[in-house]
């Protein structure tokens, strides 16, 4: 049988962290809300927890989740169990405690300073060798597989793994001072190309690459399918690895970058447009049309919503490469929504259709509660688009009222005000991140009722056993 | 020519495949990225620029320990409003010995590269240890432990010169051997005033050519 | 024979069941309900602006001319209305592809339950401070969604599954769209149109 203990014990880190991850951006949403509540302590700081927010989420919630489903499906997909076993159970466990343990750095102000790649270098050296460890699981055991082509989700899943490991490796390379604290070894504008190419891209193959593998094994297999274009996701693989990479100076437009870099950011960013929307278009044909096959379970619901949120994400993200946009939104909260509106309306989203889709076959059991199941849907949908309007009015308000001059060709606005103006919009924010961390307990919950239910299965085996014989047990 | 056929090379033979993915994104790095980190001119600092004494050098580094990056960008845009409100445009090289750059994504508050112009080193450490008693609305942090920690407790000073030193930082030989007695008695607030005190001491005069 | 939005508030999502079963006219529903639904927040829009001015960016309540507000009142109902109507026509546009009913009327009536919770909410207008429109929009919003979720299988007779799927795409649809306007408003802003920016 398919080595799916790892598997298992990966989903319920990942929503552990899930909550954790959340947790900490309701607290710094909160923060702007209230500035007072870190009680004027060190470790509750909005720069210190922001980054543990981030961390969270992106390598705790995230990668855990993509690791859970890559672990999954391969197996699936190469009809083998998992090469080395026991680095699987290392590369869980390490990544986990590395996240965990790194984060509490952050808190205690360990930090690079480089967004997304905040860890500082002990944890850079530890970071690398857990992700060669799922490379050498990953690709083992697609080398050893038993079916003669590579499933399309396993490119998404390789190209995750290796082109993460190169950004990683170049970002992080630094000059150590003691062992909380290292200079770059990019200097002034190289270090911020050198950075956006890694931001961009941890977001490009981590966030849209690493879940569009997970999209493009738990969406068949859900609608019970082949994808519906094979020829389709071949070309938008190829034109996404090639075109993303080259997109990531649009986050440095107006700096103090050479134009040239800038204008061919956003010519890739706007081409990228193609197979991200390639990609989409395959996912809903693979489920419009096998109409008589599909059950409205949650898990379908959620992975639909995740493309509806996918497509708006990137399509925002072309839009706003375009420098007459960007020289609005740049530096505002409208970046900000645009994050969430992948990490929140993708990224998260189709991690619980997954899950969903997951647990209930991992433990042998049916889900615990299909309502709850069903209002963690509407916490979810509620949260995400709240979310995103609120940034969306305060990102624009800021962007617009920043830029003001009067007849007289002065400031109309101060920054002060345009500041305490975002009130409104913070305060929004938050209780839209509020209700979507409800749901996601709301989901944690009904997943431990699950086991529970598969536990007290388990308890009645033995007594299935005495009375009918072994063969019975194991069927 | 059959792409289907050609892909199933690909497809079947995982080393291939790893080849492929690491070639094809390899190369908008090598044509876009790699040119840039030996562009000389993108690190040569302006006439203006000098590297960060050494309580500045600690300042900027409870600046990066705390997030200030995460609200406070330092990159005046070239744009007419944004130097009317902050001052000179930023250049490439004025961040010449900054490891790492500390341009930021985002203006929770302001920008704060020209801010050591603006305001005295008193108001800044009544700012950071109570930021409400001179701004009502503001929504940043206290930053009260500033006061109470010293600048360098483990006495590496020297140590983060000579590595930055390495990395091409004109450091004098007496720079370094002085830098501990100019952080001794310091408390980390005096390092970050120090520190804000010196943004925009760089600052050209990106004013006339603002578009 | 009452309005739609009325009989939201009575019944809820119990509506959709009554009105598959009488269906109305294109025209009677434009007039009787949609129109309705537009003119409500603009003239809210009209009264709060008048009586106590807008508060965005600065401290103190921008006040505008009897004229611009008029003309804003006027520009938010149009944009209202033919807003509601293309959602309506986008639904129309895909119902071939869900297998749902294809006549117009009903493509109207579910826009107009739907929007119903947000014209309520619209009542904030009458006091134009932010907060208290953001206030608003939450419940208004989530019960929104709620309708549109639970109207289309009913009322345009898909299936759950793809009645599931239509209003997920509608809402894409309509998170893409909403995300175009504001980019092309901004661009049109940076190319010298509306505000006066610095740029």
């Amino acid at each position: 049988m398919y080595n799916d203990r790892v598997v298992t014990v990966l989903v319920v880190l990942s929503l552990i962290w899930a909550i954790a991850g959340m947790g900490a951006g309701v607290f710094i949403a909160a923060e702007l809300v209230w500035p007072t509540i870190d009680m004027g302590l060190e470790w509750l700081s909005y720069g210190r927890v922001r980054s543990l927010h981030t961390n969270g989420v992106i390598f705790g919630f995230g990668v855990s989740a993509l690791m859970a489903t890559a672990f999954y499906s391969v197996q699936r997909t190469s009809h083998v169990t998992l090469f080395a076993p026991r680095l699987a159970w290392f590369c869980c466990i390490a990544w986990n405690l590395a996240v965990l343990a790194g984060g509490i750095s952050l808190l205690a102000g360990w930090t690079s300073g480089k967004e997304y790649a905040e860890l500082e270098w002990p944890f850079d050296i530890g970071i690398t060798i857990v992700w060669l460890s799922f490379a050498v699981v990953f690709f083992g055991t697609i080398a050893r597989r038993k079916v003669k082509a590579i499933y399309v989700s396993n490119w998404f899943y390789g190209a995750l793994i290796i082109v993460i490991a190169m950004l990683h490796v170049v970002n992080s390379m630094a000059m150590p001072i003691s062992i909380d604290k290292s200079y770059s070894l990019f200097a002034g504008a190289q270090d911020a190309i050198v950075q956006w190419w890694y931001g961009h891209n941890a977001v490009g193959f981590l966030l849209t690459g690493g879940f569009l593998g997970m999209l493009y094994y738990f969406l068949p297999k859900q609608a019970d399918r082949p994808i519906w274009s094979y020829r389709l996701s071949i070309v938008a693989f190829w034109a996404f690895t090639y075109s993303y990479i080259w997109a990531g100076p649009h986050h440095l437009h107006y700096n103090a970058i050479p134009d040239w870099v800038q204008s061919l950011g956003v010519v890739m960013s706007i081409i990228l447009l193609a197979p991200s929307w390639a990609t989409m278009v395959n996912g809903v044909m693979t489920i419009a049309g096998a109409w008589e096959k599909l059950k409205t379970d949650p898990a379908l619901k959620f992975i639909v919503l995740a493309l509806a949120f996918y497509g708006l994400a990137t399509f925002e993200g072309p839009m706003l490469s375009i420098k007459s946009v960007n020289v609005v939104s740049h530096f505002t909260d409208w970046t900000v929504g645009h994050v969430h509106s992948g990490a929140l309306g993708w990224n998260a989203m189709i991690t619980f259709g997954t899950f969903y889709f997951l647990v209930p076959r991992l433990m042998g059991t049916e889900l615990y509660s299909v309502r709850l199941a069903n209002v963690h849907f509407w916490l979810a949908l509620a949260g995400t688009m709240l979310y995103i309007l609120s940034m969306w009015g305060a990102g624009v308000s800021q962007g617009l009222l920043w830029l003001t001059l009067d007849e007289l060709g002065e400031l109309s606005y101060g920054f002060r005000d345009i500041m305490a103006s975002m009130a409104p919009y913070y305060a929004l924010r938050l209780v839209a991140g509020a209700i979507f961390l409800a749901g996601a307990v709301l989901m944690f919950y009904n997943f431990i009722k699950t086991m529970e239910n598969k536990a007290t299965v388990v308890r009645r085996i033995p007594e299935v056993r005495t009375a009918s014989g072994v063969a019975e047990a194991t069927a | 020519m059959n792409v289907l056929g050609l892909h199933k090379k690909l497809e079947e033979n995982s080393g291939l495949l790893i080849f492929g993915i690491l070639f094809v994104s390899s190369i908008g790095g090598l044509v876009q990225v790699l040119p840039s980190i030996f562009e000389d001119e993108l690190i040569t600092p302006t006439a203006e620029t000098r590297p960060y004494g050494a309580l500045e050098l600690i300042g900027r580094d409870i600046y990066i320990r705390e997030g200030c990056s995460t609200c406070h960008s330092q990159q005046v845009r070239p744009l007419l409003a944004e130097v009317k409100r902050y001052g000179p445009f930023s250049s490439a090289g004025e961040s010449a010995y900054d490891r790492p750059f500390l341009w930021g994504s985002k203006r929770t508050g302001p920008d704060l590269h020209r801010i050591g112009a603006k305001f005295s080193d008193a108001w800044q450490r009544v700012h950071l240890i109570d930021p409400r008693s001179v701004v009502p609305n503001s929504i940043m942090p206290a930053y009260p432990w500033l006061a109470a920690n010293a600048a360098d407790p483990r006495n590496n000073i020297q140590t983060r010169l000579r590595r930055l030193r390495l990395l091409g930082h004109p450091y004098s030989d007496d720079a370094i051997s002085n830098a501990p007695d100019l952080v001794a008695n310091k408390t980390e607030l005096d390092a970050i005033v120090a520190y804000l005190a010196v943004l925009g001491e760089a600052a050209g005069s990106g004013e006339e050519m603002a578009h | 024979m009452i309005s739609i939005p009325v009989e939201v508030l009575i019944r809820g999502n119990r509506i959709f069941s009554r009105l598959d079963d009488e269906p109305s006219s294109t025209g009677l529903v434009i007039v009787k309900d949609i129109l309705p639904l537009a003119l409500v927040p603009a003239l809210f829009l009209y009264f709060g602006s008048m009586q106590f001015g807008w508060e965005i960016g600065s401290r103190t309540a921008i006040l505008m001319a009897h004229e611009v507000v008029i003309a804003i009142s006027v520009a938010y109902f149009v944009a209202l209305f033919f807003g509601l109507l293309g959602l309506a026509v986008l639904l129309r546009w895909m119902a071939p592809t869900y297998d749902a009913n294809l006549e117009f009327s009903r493509h109207l009536v579910l826009i107009a339950a739907v929007a119903t919770p947000m014209v309520i909410g619209s009542i904030a207008h009458i006091y134009p401070h932010v907060f208290v429109n953001m206030l608003a929009i939450i419940p208004a919003l989530i019960w929104s969604m709620y309708l549109l979720y639970r109207g289309v299988p009913t009322l345009l007779e898909t299936t759950p599954q793809q009645g599931m799927l239509m209003a997920s795409s509608l809402i894409g649809i309509v998170l893409v769209a909403a995300v175009t306007l504001l980019g092309i408003t901004v661009a049109l802003w940076t190319h010298g149109f509306g505000p006066s920016l610095g740029l």
